[in-house]
């Protein structure tokens, strides 16, 4: 059985011994997600601990054929930090979204993360021709919204939409099919 | 149909990024709800791919306080029995109770006992007063007893007779009923005669002849009432008249005060 299933699984049974090693096996991928979408560090905190928490408490609710471990808990990961991020905006509501570059040059806790931005540009997602590498990378990284892309590039919405699956599609091939 | 699918296709895609947003998300989620397996594969398709652009990303360890405050919440929600390690501390502050608690035992023992002890010597002191008081009454009854007993035992006898005295001089109001057997003696039952003034006695006479002869001297309570027994007069000869009189409180041997109460000849 894969590792983070067994974790997952015994969680779920009400085992409090697997919660720590489940935590430092996730964690360290679950993190960098966070912080680029809430670009604070406290708030990356205060997610990843909701997120644990939460990950802890509904356990039991993880179907090991419907999904992979790792995208259990990078979609519940992502789907907060989102929640978080645009809470904050409508808040503030001067919101001003990075560009894909700024998202590179500049991101959420400084130097550290420079070095692994630039190793994002040999990864498949930097291999993604730009208009599609464009649009994942303003969802993917950034948390905007298809309408706050499509504002953001002055395209079409339908457009915006359609690079995403495209996008998708590819790095899927490129992953080789299966995670 | 076909075509519109595809386009829920391209909405799951979109979804699984977090990017979806007004009426397309409603539209979505409401379709996927609806039990599409084909949006679902997508779904779980983009998820997985989003996880292994994740994956390719860099690795960063989150600060220790978030470990530290996760596994806090999570000891803190243990059943007690689980906290193996708690078990060290529960020690120490159960000794640390205890030894409380016996203190504040002692020191509230001392202070009740001292309390109590002054409470019990008046108690005690109370109860042998009350028995004492008993005892007193006890005796009075007794004493009342034997003389009812006494008139009782008078009253079988045919050779007594009941003497009426009725109030004279100073005790109009007053009046006494007496027992009497000239051989055995008799009892005076006395009502509404006022106690006797400060240093003063009620004393009863026996006449015989004309010649009164000191038969004892009573006091009455507040009520009006006494009682006094009266010994047979020595000689047998029959009493004539029975009276009583006011003399000091040591009595007189012959009548000096003014009568109170005398008998009918």
């Amino acid at each position: 059985m894969d590792p983070g299933a067994d974790l997952i699984r015994r969680m779920a049974a009400g085992d409090r011994q697997a919660f720590a090693p489940f935590y430092d096996r996730f964690a360290p991928l679950v993190y960098p997600l966070v912080l680029r979408i809430v670009r604070d560090r406290q708030d990356a905190a205060d997610v990843l601990q909701d997120v644990f928490w939460e990950v802890w408490q509904g356990a039991h609710t993880y179907d090991p054929a419907r999904g992979s471990p790792e995208a259990w808990i990078v979609m519940r990961a992502r789907s907060r930090a989102i929640d978080r991020v645009r809470a904050v905006r409508r808040r503030s509501e001067t919101f001003v979204a990075p560009l894909d570059d700024s998202v590179a040059q500049a991101p959420a806790g400084g130097g550290a993360d420079a070095a692994s931005l630039a190793a994002d540009r040999e990864t498949a997602l930097a291999r993604l021709p730009e208009p599609q590498r464009e649009v994942i990378e303003l969802a993917y990284a950034a948390g905007l919204t298809q309408t706050e892309i499509a504002e953001r590039l002055k395209q079409p919405l339908g457009t915006v939409k359609s690079r995403i699956r495209l996008g998708l599609e590819r790095l899927r091939e490129a992953f080789g099919g299966a995670p | 149909m076909n075509r519109d699918h595809d386009a829920y296709e391209t909405l799951a895609s979109v979804y699984a990024l977090g990017a979806l947003d007004g009426d397309d998300l409603a539209e979505f989620e409401a379709h996927l709800a609806r039990g599409c397996e084909r949006c679902a594969a997508t779904l779980s398709a983009s998820e997985e791919t989003i996880a292994r652009l994740a994956a390719e990303g860099p690795r960063r360890t989150p600060p220790p306080e978030v470990r530290r405050a996760l596994l806090q919440r999570l000891e803190a929600t243990a059943p007690r029995r689980e906290r193996a390690a708690g078990r060290s501390l529960w020690l120490p502050w159960m000794l640390g109770m205890a030894a409380a608690v016996i203190a504040a035992i002692w020191v509230t023992g001392g202070f009740i006992a001292a309390r109590y002890e002054a409470r019990l010597d008046r108690m005690t002191r109370e109860a042998a007063e009350a028995r004492e008081r008993l005892r007193q009454e006890q005796d009075g009854l007794r004493a009342e007893l034997q003389r009812y007993a006494g008139v009782i035992e008078l009253l079988r006898d045919p050779a007594t007779r009941v003497v009426t005295l009725r109030g004279a001089g100073a005790a109009p109001e007053a009046g006494a009923r007496l027992v009497w057997n000239e051989t055995r003696g008799g009892q005076l039952f006395v009502t509404n005669l006022p106690p006797a003034p400060e240093g003063k006695a009620y004393e009863l006479w026996t006449i015989t002849g004309g010649r009164p002869r000191a038969a004892g001297v009573f006091q009455t309570d507040a009520s009006g009432k006494g009682t006094h027994a009266v010994e047979a007069a020595p000689g047998g000869k029959p009493v004539e008249v029975f009276a009583v009189t006011v003399e000091p409180a040591a009595g007189a041997s012959s009548p000096t005060g003014p009568i109170v109460l005398a008998s009918a000849k």
